[in-house]
């Protein structure tokens, strides 16, 4: 039995397409499957068939992906089946589940993920959403989408608007999970907590205990899957190669465990009730030793093991190019932000409220995806501190000493240690005279005055959604403006062009070479303060085997597998 | 003294209105909808939400439509954070086991507390008195999180590694009588020892003031014990404020301790409505409130029968 936390409240529902969390994602991709999941072993992250017998074949222009799903992969034994037995899972699911997702009635979280993709997707849920609004009649899912072509229950073709790369990874992300459609028209409303998938583990509603924890059984009808052979290096010495070629999943009985603050989560970790932790950060010197970030002899005594993982954040100071002051794309206006850039030492952040353990880096690629600088240095760079260089480039900006600048208005959230870190961003920036009126606010507050273009200097951040730099220089592409995800309003025609252009290419050095293009594009532009990437850090309880911390995906703990829980080595 | 309830009932009707008004204005100030779905909802979906939760519709009549389910006890509501669960499925479920915490707690901290004040107002001036209020005053300096943290820390986890038993659970809940020491006691200590600083020298004023009171002089002067005096007299006397007291904490029963639940894992309304505000769940904090302020408004009620109950001298009229 796993037992493993969650280091949050209840998920907000199993339904799919309602989920939109992390939480939600480990707590649904137990029960819920994609067409194609990422292996396991493998870095950087590559995509395989997990419902398909096959990755999908892709016509020479990209724009058609033929399917062929896996034969006898059954859904969940449930009442809403004739019997109670489960069926197996054919085409018309994979078309169901997807029309979810454009359906308003179900409240889905993430159509933007097949918004503009699949040829008349998006005229499809244009007009059956107009006809529920106007009350002619339900939402039809048996009406034809262009892009959407059954050959047979177990072969179905996928056709793009436009080449579109990030089609792969969105196959891969738990909103597009495939759901049975009896489920949904029997349970209703009570859907997104009576899943019935095809997952490795089911979960009864009643072993939902809110506030709690879910306990979830091994399907016994789970589709032949095994564990992986192909591997990293480090794997061989973490021992994570032993169970290569078992049937999935190795344990009978997966338990997750909600854990709202800390304390408790660390305390469980140490008597053993959980099987892994993260670290959180005040726990982070208990853990480790600041100065070398190994872990304390106690631990390695106990048999406790540490792993770490660069998240794909892209944490920033983002400027409203609409702004009359900070914004323009003027030599004097981008020289101003580009001063003021300078002025910010990220280390110090770093040092001072994350212990040193983030990444700190250029552009808006965070680490581990094609285009992030070597070192996290680019050749274009106004990352700081450089105090000459600022007051020099402040100067050229009409500004000489900071005078006739009026004072800066800077929004962030009240999250977190907010109030702690502006007040050193305050001060750095005094140090070339220049005054900032923080405006410490809620979050919610925050994002209604990016989503207005009415914040001309904000702290925000961005996770990648998936494992691709696509994602992030989707941020700057001027029809995505706010209160679209582009919250810095930036618009440059050419790098309207670029993105375009590699939104529909596979990966390849050609690619790689204008993510590196864009990222300096809008490094030289100076629309942001940055980055930053958190890193996580875990540590595992040594009757836990096969663990492999990533933040990327959740379908992993078919992978993992126990030896006596609460034995330490060192007893 | 049932007309006495009907009438404070219809006094309360305009009160509980105006709050129910305050509530709902209050709640709509910055868009629910918006601030729920977060920066990438877009207006389109901003628009469908707010119009299937009537909230595209006049205030008046979401006023008139609340209003209309708080009275029938319509809590059908589903919550925005959790699709599937009503507002009344919420609160039916969170309600033990933050009762489970708050019942023994008041009542243990409401008989130590009256029996500490009483000792010290008895002893008054003495060691015996300055030793008491001194660890009253100790025990409400100190914060709710330094006891949360120490006791989960020496209670569970120590107790759990030195000597292999599981005397207090770190965190969690089960229902049933047989669980509630393991997974409740720790909670409810703490929630004494914290309340009792403050009770014990409110209820120690109290009897200090009793003490100086004409009949008590009497009494004593007939030769009646002071113990005696104290215990049977005086109690007796001091018992207005004392059920203001308990009858005050009457709705925080229901709410529930947010800390200690946030804390300990117990799955109550504190940690229900307080996950609710972080989330902008707009229908649980709003059913919430208006079921707080009206039970606010019942225990003001029972309060005034109350009084009329210990104390012959007042009437319900």
């Amino acid at each position: 039995m796993l037992r493993l936390p969650l280091r949050a409240d209840d998920p907000k529902s199993l339904d799919p397409v309602q989920g939109s969390t992390a939480y939600d994602n480990m707590a649904t991709c137990q029960v819920y499957e994609t067409l194609v999941q990422y292996k396991y072993l493998v870095r950087p992250l590559e995509l395989e068939p997990l419902l398909l017998s096959e990755m999908p074949t892709i016509s020479e222009d990209r724009l058609t992906y033929q399917f062929k799903l896996k034969p006898g992969v059954l859904f969940h034994d449930d009442p809403c089946f004739p019997g109670g037995k489960g069926r197996e899972l054919v085409t018309d699911d994979v078309f169901y589940s997807w029309k979810r997702m454009a359906d308003n009635g179900n409240d889905p979280k993430s159509w933007w993920l097949l918004e503009n993709t699949i040829a008349g997707f998006d005229e499809y849920r244009h007009e059956q959403n107009a006809a529920v609004k106007e009350k002619k009649r339900t939402f039809d899912y048996d009406a034809p989408v262009t892009g959407l072509q059954k050959i047979n229950d177990h072969e179905f073709r996928v056709i793009l608007k436009e080449p579109v790369q990030r089609f792969m990874w969105v196959l891969a992300m738990f909103q597009t999970s495939i759901v049975p459609r009896e489920a949904v028209e029997m349970y209703g409303d009570r859907f997104g907590r009576h899943p019935v998938g095809t997952g490795a583990f089911t979960l009864a509603e009643e072993d939902w205990r809110p506030g709690q924890r879910m306990v979830y059984y091994k399907n016994p009808s789970y589709h032949a899957c095994y564990y992986p052979t192909e591997h990293m290096p480090e794997d061989v010495a973490a021992g994570r190669t032993k169970d290569a070629g078992k049937r999935l999943p190795l344990v009978d009985r997966l338990e997750l465990e909600f854990f709202v603050q800390d304390q408790p989560m660390w305390l469980s970790f140490r008597t053993g009730k959980i099987d892994y932790t993260q670290v959180p950060d005040e726990y982070f010197d208990e853990a480790f030793i600041k100065r070398t970030k190994q872990l304390r002899p106690k631990y390695v005594r106990e048999g406790i093991t540490d792993q770490k993982v660069e998240l794909l954040d892209f944490i920033f100071r983002g400027f409203n190019m609409e702004d009359e002051l900070l914004g323009g794309y003027s030599e004097k206006q981008k020289k101003l932000r580009q001063a003021i850039s300078l002025a910010v030492d990220l280390e110090e952040f770093n040092e001072a409220f994350y212990s040193g353990n983030n990444s700190v880096y250029d552009g808006p690629i965070p680490p581990g995806l094609e285009g992030y600088p070597p070192d996290g240095k680019a050749d274009v760079s106004y990352r700081g501190p450089n105090l000459e260089r600022a007051r020099q480039l402040l100067a050229e900006a009409g500004y000489p000493d900071g005078k006739g600048l009026p004072r800066i208005e800077y929004y962030t959230s009240n999250a977190s240690n907010n109030v702690e870190q502006t007040e050193l961003f305050k001060r750095q920036l005094s140090k070339i005279n220049i005054d900032v009126n923080a405006q410490i606010v809620e979050f919610s507050t925050l994002i209604e005055k990016v989503h207005n273009k009415k914040a001309p200097f904000f702290g925000f951040a961005w996770g990648s959604d998936y494992p691709d730099a696509e994602n992030n220089l989707a941020l700057f592409y001027s029809p995505n403006a706010a209160p679209g995800s582009n919250s810095f309003n930036y618009n440059r025609p050419e790098y309207d062009r670029l993105y375009e252009r590699i939104r529909s290419m596979p990966p390849s050095p050609e690619r790689t070479e204008l993510y590196i293009k864009m990222r300096d594009m809008v490094i030289e532009d100076a629309a942001f303060i940055g980055s930053m990437g958190r890193t996580r850090f875990y540590l595992i309880n040594p009757w836990l085997k096969n663990f492999k911390a990533t933040e990327d995906f959740y379908n992993w703990p078919k992978y993992l597998d126990v030896t006596e829980r609460g034995v330490y080595p060192s007893q | 003294m049932w007309s006495y309830i009907i009438r404070r009932l219809i006094y309360y009707i305009p009160v509980y209105l105006g709050v129910i008004l305050l509530v709902m204005a209050i709640l709509r100030v910055q868009d629910p909808v918006a601030i729920h779905l977060g920066k990438n909802a877009t207006q389109e979906r901003i628009d469908a939400t707010r119009e299937a939760f009537g909230l595209d519709r006049p205030f008046a009549e979401q006023y008139a439509t609340f209003l209309k389910k708080l009275i029938t006890f319509d809590f059908t509501e589903q919550s925005w954070d959790f699709p599937g669960v009503t507002v009344g499925s919420m609160i039916r479920r969170s309600i033990v086991p933050s009762l489970s915490i708050t019942v023994p707690a008041l009542v243990l901290t409401t008989l130590l507390s009256i029996g500490v004040g009483m000792i010290s107002a008895y002893f008054r001036g003495q060691a015996v008195d300055k030793a008491l209020v001194f660890v009253a005053v100790l025990g409400m300096c100190i914060s709710v999180l330094v006891y949360i943290i120490l006791g989960q820390y020496f209670g569970a986890y120590l107790i759990y590694k030195k000597t292999g038993h599981e005397l207090f659970a770190i965190q969690g809940y089960e229902p049933g009588l047989q669980y509630w020491a393991h997974y409740c006691l720790l909670p409810v200590m703490i929630s004494v020892i914290v309340a009792m600083g403050y009770d014990t020298r409110f209820y120690r004023a109290v009897m200090v003031e009793e003490t100086g009171r004409d009949y008590i002089k009497t009494a004593l002067a007939k030769g009646v014990t002071k113990r005696k005096v104290m215990f049977v007299h005086m109690l007796k006397n001091a018992m207005i404020p004392i059920v203001t007291q308990v009858m005050i904490t009457l709705p925080f029963l229901i709410t529930g301790s947010i800390v200690l639940e946030m804390y300990f894992g117990i799955p109550g309304m504190g940690r229900a409505l307080i996950m609710a505000v972080n989330s902008k769940d707009f229908p649980v904090i709003q059913a919430f409130t208006a079921v707080f302020a009206a039970l606010f408004i019942v225990s003001i009620i029972l309060t005034d029968v109350m009084y009329a109950l210990v104390d012959p001298r007042i009437r319900l009229s």
